[in-house]
This record gives C-alpha cells, sequence and structure tokens, in this order.
C-alpha cells in the first residue's frame, strides 16, 4: 500500500542543513497495523505527516497505492482524503462548532455522499460506539475518552482504508486509552483497515503487529510483534 | 452543505458575540448611509427622463463674452429667438417651441357670477409646438387649441383644484389678473416633481403680450427656448448654421459678444450656469462628493471587519487543518468563509434598511425633495442592495477568507499558526488607512462649519434684520395707491421705516443693463440697476460717502452709484462723480451721490455696480422696517391696510434675513451631511479600535499578566498597549493633512469671501483623534490590566 525510499527531509537555515529524517526506506502493505515510536524529536511525527501528505519530503520517493504522490496534484491529493486516508489527532480536533453528529457528518459532506446513506452510515457509528445519547452535544461538553471517540467515528466515516494516528491516546487517562487501543486493534483485525500510529508508550505499541523504533532521523529498527 | 454552513456560521458569530456587534454595527450603519445616498442620487438622477426622443432634446441657452474676460450666462433667450430659429433651422430641427414663465392672480367665478377662488399662481405661455417636444400623457383635450390665444391647459392638480373634478374642467374658464380670461382647452396628467420644468397651468403663447417680443438685446431667464432634433441629425452639425445665425440677428455694438448654446436636455438639472424653472439644480460634483463620502464610510466600516476576522483568524486554523484533512478543497472553505461574512452582511442590510427608513424623514426635510425608500416603486434600489451585499462581503471577506483558508494543515492542527501571518503589518497600515478617511472627514467640517460661520458673521454693508419684503401689485390701476399706502404704513408705530423698492439690497432678482458714463461711450460692462425710493438708504441703513440722497420723485430724474461702479470707470475720488451724467436705455440723469459698497448678491460673488433711481412703475416690493420686539402684532395690522388698499390681489411677504439665509441653503446642506457623516465615521471607525484593541488585550493576556507578577504597575501596563495605536492614529493625521488641504482649498475657492486656511482644524483633528484613540484604548486597557492574574496564568 505504501512504498518509501529515501526518504530525506531538512530545515536549512543559516547555510546549515538540520536534517529531521535521513534515508527512511520502508514499505507498508494493507492489512497491517504500524507503530512508530522513538524519543522526542527523533521525527516520528514529520514521518507521520509525510505519510498523511500533510508535509512533503525534501528528496525521496513516496508511492500510495502504486500512484506517486510527489506529483499528485492538488485535487487528486483532496481525494485520497476523502476516500482511502483518516487522521485522529492526540487532541481530537474536532471541530468546536458543531456537534457531535456534525462532526462524523462532515467528510461525508465532503465525499458528497447521498443524503440517506449518510443518516444510516451516521447513525451506525454512533451505535457501535455507544455514543447515541450524545449526537447533539458540542465537543466541549465531552470526557476527553468520549471526544477521541468521535474522532475516531469521524474518521471512519468516510471508510478509509488507512487511517493515521499521531499519539491517539497521548492526551487520555490509562483506561480509556485502553480502550481506544482495542478499538483500532479491532478495526484492523475485523475491518481489515491499514492503521499508522505514532506513539510513546511500548504498551500501546504492543496492540500492533510491527514497530518501527527511529531515532535521530533514521529508522533503527523494525520490528515484528507477535 | 450551505445549510450547514449558515448554521456553523451563526454560531460562530453568536460565540464572538462582541465582535459580531461590533461589525454589523459599523456595517449596517455604512450601509444605511449608502443606501440612503443611493436613492438621493438616484432621485436627482431621475429629474427630465422619459420623454419620447429625450436625447434628442435641446435648450437654447445664451451666453456673453465681455472684453474684460468676464463670462455671463442665462437660460433665456431673447423674445424673437424661437421663431428665428423655426425658420433658419428647419431643415436640422423638428420642433421648437418658446416657454415663457410668468405668474398672476386667478379669480374663479361660480354659477351665480360670485368669486368663488382667488389665488396667485406660476404660469407658463406655450406654444403648442412644446408638446411635439416633450410628449407628456392627455387626460383630455389636445395641445392645438393652444394655437389659438385664451386657451389654457391645466394640470389634474390644478384643474381639480380650480374646478372640483379635472374631469368636468374642459370648456370652463378662469380670469387672469383681471385682464383676460382663459377657457381651459385640455388637461394633462401631473408633471412628475423630478421635473424642470414643473408645468401646472399652460397659457397660449398668443396671449402673452411684452414689449420685448422684437427686442434681440434683452434677454429674461423667464423666457426660454426648447427643440427637438430630427432624427439622424446630430447637434454637431448645428454649429456652423448657429454660427452664421449669430452674425444674422445680433449687431456687434453691444459691449458683450452673444451667443447661444445648445444644452441637452439630460444637462439641465446639473448645470450651474444656467438654472431652470423648476429652480432645482443639483451639481454633478455635489453627487460625486457624495459617492466618495460614501465609499470612504464603506471601506471603513470592512475595514474593521477585515482587521478583527483576521484578528480571529488564528482561533479558526485548527478548524482549517481539521477540515482540509477531511478532504476539504481550499475553494470550499473559501466559501465557507464568505458565507460567514454574507450573513453579518446581511444582518447588517436589515438592520441598515431599518435605519434607512428611520433617517429618511430627515433626509427628505434636509434636501427637500420627495425621495422614497421604495423597492417596489424602484426596483434598482433593491439592486444596489444587492449588489451592496455583493460587494462589501467580498470587500471585507475576501481577504480574511484567503488568509485563513491558506493555513498549512501540517501547521494549523499543531496551532503552530504565527500569529499574524503578515497580518499585523496589514492590520496596522489598514488602521492608518482608516483613521486618515475619518481625519480628512472631521477636518472638512471643521472648515466647512468655520466658514460658515464667517459667512454668517460677515458685515453685508447693510442693516437685513426686522425687513419685511411685500409684494407690491404693480399696475397702472394700483400704482396711484402707492403713496396712500405707504402714509397709512408710517402712521403704525411699531413700523420704523418704509421703502418701496424694485429688490433688497442684497437680491438673487438682479437686473443688468448697458450704459455710458459723462457722455462717452458704452462701458464695457453692465451695471445693476435697482429702482428704489428716497427711503432706501435710510431703510436699509445704506451709508452714503458723497453727495446726497435722491428726492422724492415717481420717475428717474437722479441716481445713487456705489463705490464699485467707480472703481470700475477709474474714478478715485467719489466727489468727482457728482454730476455726471449717465445715460441708459434713452434715459439721461445726474449722478447724486455715492453710496459705501454693500454685499449685492450671495458671498460666492463680488460686489456688482449698482445704479439706484426712483422708478414707479418698477418698485415690485415694500421693505417695511419693523421694531423688532412686536413684529407678529405689526404685521398683522400691515397685511389689514395692504389687504384694504389692494382687494383684488393677494397678499404676500417675506422676511430678508430668510432670503438671504437661503442664499446658502447649499452650504447648509454640505454642513449638516459632513456633521452627520463625520460622526458615522468616527463611531465606526472607533469601535473597530475598540474591537482591535481588545482582542490585542486578550491575546497579550498571558503576557500581561507576568509582568504584573514581576511588578509592572497598572498604569505601565495601559501605556504599553497604547502606545502603537497613538502612533497609527498620529501617521493617520499626518497622511490626511495633505489630502484634507488638497479638498478644502478647492471648496473654499467656491467663495469670494472665504476664510484662509489656518492650522486650527488640522491641529484639533489631530487632537480629537488621538483624545477619542486614547480614551477608547486606555478603557479597554484598562480592564486587561485589571483583570485577574492567577486566571490567566493557571492554564499551559
Amino acid at each position: 500500500m505504501i512504498e518509501i525510499k529515501n526518504i530525506e527531509k531538512y530545515y536549512a537555515s543559516k547555510g546549515v542543513k538540520h536534517y529531521v529524517l535521513r534515508h527512511v526506506t520502508t514499505s507498508i502493505k494493507k492489512g497491517e497495523f504500524v507503530s512508530i515510536m522513538g524519543p522526542s524529536g527523533a521525527g516520528k511525527s514529520t514521518l507521520l505527516n509525510i505519510l498523511g501528505m500533510l508535509e512533503e519530503s525534501t528528496y525521496g520517493q513516496y508511492e500510495f497505492m502504486g500512484e506517486d504522490v510527489t506529483t499528485l496534484s492538488e485535487r487528486k491529493r483532496i481525494e485520497l482524503y476523502r476516500n482511502h486516508i483518516g487522521f485522529v489527532f492526540q487532541a481530537y480536533h474536532l471541530i468546536d462548532e458543531m456537534t457531535v453528529y456534525e462532526n462524523i457528518e462532515a467528510p461525508l459532506l465532503y465525499k458528497k455522499i447521498g443524503n440517506s446513506e449518510r443518516k444510516s452510515r451516521i447513525a451506525d457509528l454512533l451505535d457501535r460506539f455507544n455514543i447515541v445519547a450524545k449526537k447533539d452535544l458540542f465537543p466541549n461538553q465531552l470526557s476527553g475518552g468520549q471526544q477521541q471517540l468521535v474522532g475516531i467515528a469521524r474518521a471512519l466515516a468516510a471508510q478509509p482504508s488507512l487511517i493515521l494516528a499521531d499519539e491517539p491516546t497521548g492526551n487520555l487517562q490509562s483506561v480509556q486509552a485502553e480502550e481506544i487501543m482495542e478499538l483500532f486493534r479491532k478495526l484492523n483485525k475485523e475491518e481489515g483497515i491499514t492503521i499508522i500510529q505514532v506513539t510513546h508508550a511500548e504498551k500501546n505499541a504492543q496492540y500492533g503487529n510491527r514497530i518501527l523504533h527511529i531515532a535521530d532521523g533514521v529508522v533503527k529498527d523494525d520490528v515484528q510483534v507477535g | 452543505m450551505f445549510k450547514l454552513n449558515l448554521k456553523i456560521a451563526w454560531r460562530n458569530l453568536w460565540k464572538n458575540k462582541g465582535y459580531t456587534l461590533i461589525n454589523i454595527l459599523g456595517l449596517s450603519i455604512g450601509m444605511a448611509s449608502c443606501i440612503l445616498i443611493f436613492i438621493f442620487i438616484r432621485y436627482q438622477m431621475s429629474f427630465d427622463e422619459g420623454f419620447k426622443n429625450e436625447d434628442k432634446i435641446y435648450r437654447i441657452v445664451s451666453t456673453w463674452d465681455y472684453a474684460d474676460g468676464n463670462q455671463f450666462y442665462s437660460q433665456g433667450v431673447p423674445l424673437p429667438l424661437t421663431a428665428a430659429i423655426r425658420n433658419d433651422f428647419s431643415p436640422y430641427i423638428e420642433k421648437v417651441a418658446a416657454i415663457e414663465n410668468s405668474a398672476g392672480m386667478i379669480k374663479i367665478k361660480d354659477a351665480n357670477g360670485k368669486e368663488r377662488l382667488k389665488t396667485i399662481e406660476n404660469v407658463f405661455y406655450v406654444e403648442p409646438e412644446f408638446f411635439e417636444v416633450f410628449n407628456y400623457n392627455w387626460l383630455s383635450g389636445n395641445y392645438s387649441s393652444l394655437a389659438d390665444p385664451n386657451h389654457v391647459v391645466l394640470s389634474k392638480e390644478m384643474a381639480n383644484k380650480f374646478f372640483g373634478d379635472w374631469k368636468t374642467a374642459l370648456g370652463k374658464s378662469f380670469s387672469f389678473d383681471d385682464k383676460v380670461n382663459y377657457t381651459v382647452s385640455g388637461v394633462i396628467d401631473d408633471v412628475a416633481e423630478n421635473n424642470s420644468v414643473p408645468l401646472k397651468i399652460m397659457l397660449a403663447y398668443k396671449s402673452f403680450n411684452n414689449n420685448r417680443l422684437t427686442n434681440w438685446g434683452s434677454v429674461s431667464s423667464s423666457s426660454e427656448s426648447y427643440f427637438k432634433l430630427k432624427p439622424n441629425v446630430n447637434i454637431e452639425t448645428l454649429n456652423g448654421p448657429l454660427t452664421s445665425f449669430i452674425k444674422k440677428y445680433y449687431v456687434e455694438k453691444a459691449p458683450g459678444k452673444e451667443g447661444h448654446l445648445f444644452q441637452p436636455l439630460a444637462d439641465i438639472h446639473y448645470n450651474e450656469k444656467f438654472g431652470n424653472f423648476s429652480g432645482r439644480i443639483m451639481p454633478k460634483k455635489q453627487l460625486y462628493g457624495l459617492v466618495i463620502i460614501g465609499f470612504f464610510l464603506m471601506i471603513t466600516a470592512s475595514i474593521n471587519f477585515i482587521n478583527l476576522a483576521t484578528a480571529q483568524a488564528v482561533s479558526r486554523s485548527k478548524e482549517v487543518g481539521v477540515r482540509k484533512v477531511m478532504g476539504s478543497q481550499r475553494s470550499q472553505l473559501i466559501i465557507q468563509f464568505l458565507t460567514e461574512t454574507l450573513t453579518i452582511v446581511f444582518i447588517s442590510l436589515l438592520i441598515g434598511s431599518v435605519l434607512t427608513e428611520i433617517a429618511l424623514p430627515g433626509m427628505q426635510n434636509l434636501f427637500n425633495s420627495k425621495i422614497s425608500f421604495s423597492i417596489f416603486q424602484h426596483p434598482i434600489i433593491f439592486l444596489f442592495m444587492i449588489l451592496l451585499v455583493v460587494l462589501v462581503s467580498l470587500l471585507a471577506g475576501f481577504y480574511p477568507a484567503m488568509i485563513m483558508s491558506g493555513f498549512n494543515p501540517a501547521l494549523a492542527i499543531k496551532n503552530k499558526v504565527i500569529a499574524n501571518t503578515g497580518g499585523l503589518g496589514l492590520r496596522k497600515i489598514l488602521v492608518v488607512v482608516q483613521f486618515t478617511l475619518t481625519v480628512t472627514l472631521i477636518i472638512g467640517t471643521l472648515v466647512i462649519l468655520q466658514q460658515m460661520k464667517y459667512v454668517r458673521e460677515q458685515p453685508l454693508g447693510f442693516n437685513s434684520s426686522a425687513i419685511a419684503m411685500i409684494d407690491l401689485p404693480n399696475d397702472s390701476a394700483t400704482v396711484s395707491r402707492f403713496s396712500a399706502f405707504k402714509a397709512q404704513l408710517k402712521q403704525i408705530s411699531s413700523v420704523e421705516e418704509v421703502s418701496f423698492c424694485r429688490t433688497a439690497p442684497s437680491s438673487q432678482n438682479n437686473n443688468g443693463n448697458t450704459f455710458s458714463y459723462n457722455g462717452g461711450k458704452d462701458a464695457d460692462f453692465q451695471v445693476n440697476t435697482k429702482n428704489a425710493d428716497e427711503d432706501y438708504l435710510k431703510t436699509f441703513d445704506l451709508k452714503l460717502t458723497a453727495g446726497r440722497n435722491l428726492v422724492k420723485s415717481d420717475t428717474i430724474n437722479e441716481y445713487l452709484v456705489n463705490e464699485t461702479l467707480l472703481k470700475k470707470l477709474n474714478i478715485q475720488n467719489p466727489n468727482e462723480a457728482i454730476g455726471k451724467i449717465i445715460s441708459m436705455g434713452g434715459m439721461k440723469a445726474p449722478i447724486v451721490g455715492v453710496i459705501q459698497d454693500f454685499k449685492n448678491k450671495s458671498l460666492h460673488e463680488n460686489i456688482d455696480p449698482i445704479l439706484i433711481g426712483s422708478l414707479r412703475t418698477r418698485h415690485y416690493y415694500a421693505a417695511v422696517k419693523l421694531n423688532a420686539k412686536e413684529m407678529m402684532g405689526t404685521m398683522k395690522i400691515v397685511s389689514k391696510i395692504w389687504q384694504q388698499t389692494f382687494p383684488e390681489s393677494v397678499y404676500h411677504e417675506a422676511f430678508l434675513d430668510d432670503q438671504i439665509k437661503n442664499y446658502y441653503e447649499g452650504e447648509r446642506i454640505m454642513g449638516t451631511l459632513f456633521k452627520v457623516f463625520a460622526g458615522v465615521i468616527i463611531f465606526i471607525s472607533f469601535i473597530g479600535l475598540f474591537g482591535l484593541i481588545s482582542f490585542v488585550a486578550t491575546q497579550r493576556t498571558r503576557e500581561v499578566a507576568i509582568r504584573k507578577v514581576l511588578g509592572a504597575s497598572t498604569m505601565e501596563i495601559v501605556k504599553m498597549l497604547n502606545g502603537s495605536f497613538l502612533l497609527m492614529v498620529f501617521l493617520a493625521n499626518l497622511v490626511a493633512w495633505p489630502l484634507a488641504y488638497l479638498f478644502v482649498s478647492k471648496w473654499l475657492a467656491g467663495f469670494a469671501y472665504r476664510i484662509d486656511i489656518s492650522i486650527w482644524p488640522f491641529a484639533l483633528a489631530m487632537l480629537i483623534s488621538m483624545l477619542i484613540t486614547l480614551i477608547t484604548v486606555s478603557i479597554r486597557s484598562y480592564w486587561a490590566a485589571n483583570a485577574n492574574t492567577i486566571d490567566a496564568l493557571k492554564y499551559e
């Protein structure tokens, strides 16, 4: 699904290059659950942003589902967002002015999904995540764990094949964190959704089936997990 | 999607109630002002429209180019001109028609021969061709009847007034000035108010009698002539024939060079050089002035919006980032933000419409016009409002929408969007622009008010207070009663002086003549002739500098002149002129006295050379100087005596002070407009400033708290927050000064008597703007400085 070769990213200041990523080469297959681990400043988030096409690499090749991303037009990239990629954020990033229902609905509107189909999909997600009663509340009326559930529901609404999660449990207490990670494992196992997450915690990484250890911008270790 | 956008927009606006209120207040007041300006301009532009082939209709006007460089203009033409044009220009023009404005007393008798109605009305003597130049809506009868004398066509309103019902008016008759009887031969629909020829009563031109009918040397502003070009004829092709026409009819003995122009119908309402029968002129430059003020207001209100929107942009950045990774295109985000702007602008329009409706009576009063805010009657107003909404939405909304939709999603999501994104620099520039406009308007207002005060306090050279000008019916029957009437008036104890005269010393009604001095040839300028009796000087408190007053006489046998006349004749010593003969129009009389100059017109114009001689048949007014304490009671007695003396006529009085005040009607309107709009723009600018300082204060809450913990006093923090705003307003003053200087010096140039531009209005405008800034900003930053320190530091 994802093929990256020799990805490099640096920031030049006063003629000096500060490398964030160096020679990162890897491939991620459909159905994998990959955790990117490493100390602060190692380049984990940058790698995830590049995979999510939020940032561009300075050098290197990136193919997403057989397409060369580096030459992708804005329109094509937006198509990918609409149909294939869902994002989950550490700070949830729900839109404050929208209710739970509207937040989940938003990506479907961009995808131009018909009214009745939209309603049934949202109802299904609300039901699955047990947040039917909360559908008319605004984000600031929910707990952190509930907000993240909505965040995931929103990411799933467009039925993506890939979920990119940047420290999805970073702001949560451990019990809630476990629930979220369980949910990810279930989505990966039962629906075959590819998941790539950045995490600090070894415990969270164990939910997946592969771990990329990054330090100083270089992939140090690539481990398969039982 | 649109519905959702609208919902989100609404929630966002509600969340930031304060900023929304500032935006809506500013925009609605600005839009109301624009709508008012638009409907006023629409009304003014609607003058003289709607005639068939209106672009082929022209008015013939007269010009004189004098050797000394002076030019004179008149809306009128010599009386024989129309017939000559009809004859000489027949290959080019379809129809030409003369129209003569006059007034007189109309008396209507009922079936028993008893007098039912007596009224003085404005009338027009009209040639039947006039109705072929202008097509009016005929309710009954037709215009060909006007080819015969003693016929009259009435407007519906007049027919109803005279005969109860216009349907029965045909064939009925009334007497005019007790001399001629006119029979109604037609009724036309009322001519709309926005017309330069306010036709109401149209008498057959054949009944018009005047000793000037064959005189090419005399032009009266009451004699106009209109024509309609033949189709396919260009107005320029008439230039050649016009040159030979002028050569043919004017002998070059007169001092001025006569000329004529063809004035397009569409120009009549705007051209200040020539008047028109309706007396209403709206110079285009005044309309442009209003358009500019409207623009100023809209720009100021839009700048508020842009400043507050870009200031808030950072707090919206997260939403932008999330929406982008959900698959939103930039254009969709732009549309979303524009929807928000549109919502605000639309709400503002609704409130603005209400404000317009509230302000309309004041506006009608100010301009004395029947303007209406009816979008059904004038759909163009509706179109303008839609255009205004779209334009303001784009002007105010487009830049913030571009900025916000352009956020990089990776940064936006992490809240790393840099607070200004070039915006603070832009905001500063916009604030400077805004205050430049504000300060310019303040300076303009101050100068206009100063000039108005100067004009009011300018010595006129005569005393105009407590003088009533009463119409005198002047014909062979009434003239004989003049002396008895005057004697009766003088017996009233509270009447101080009475003088019979042609006009007051200062008048809009002036009469120019050519003359020669001391047996020489004709002077190369015209003299303004006033006719008045021997009490004129006493009544108006005019001062003699040499010679003596006129002695009592019914015909001209001696003259008074003013100093300007002598100056123009190059006579240094006034005593030198005494006894010299003035000859004018075949009449010769000596100068017996020289009077001090007085302002005989509005202060826009210089003093004319003036000649005063007593001529009873030209005495149209009785000037009655009253005891200021008993004016009301005295006027009642005066009018009673008048009615006893002239029972066949209709009484009319006016106070000289009011007439003089009327010269400056245009300036009064300008002054009021500027005062109102300066107030509006100050208000809009300062609520915008308040919003911006609120934002800055909120943004710097943490910094303020830290500084307070470090020991800064409230005063020091207020000072810190104020500094940059004062600097911006100061800069705006510097930019505004040259702009305002250009504007006011141009405006003042229109006055012959004007103030010197001093530094004071400029300094005062600076003081006002800086002071209000200081107060606005201080209040808001005082709140910020006094906010609870712990609350600000608890988070993060």
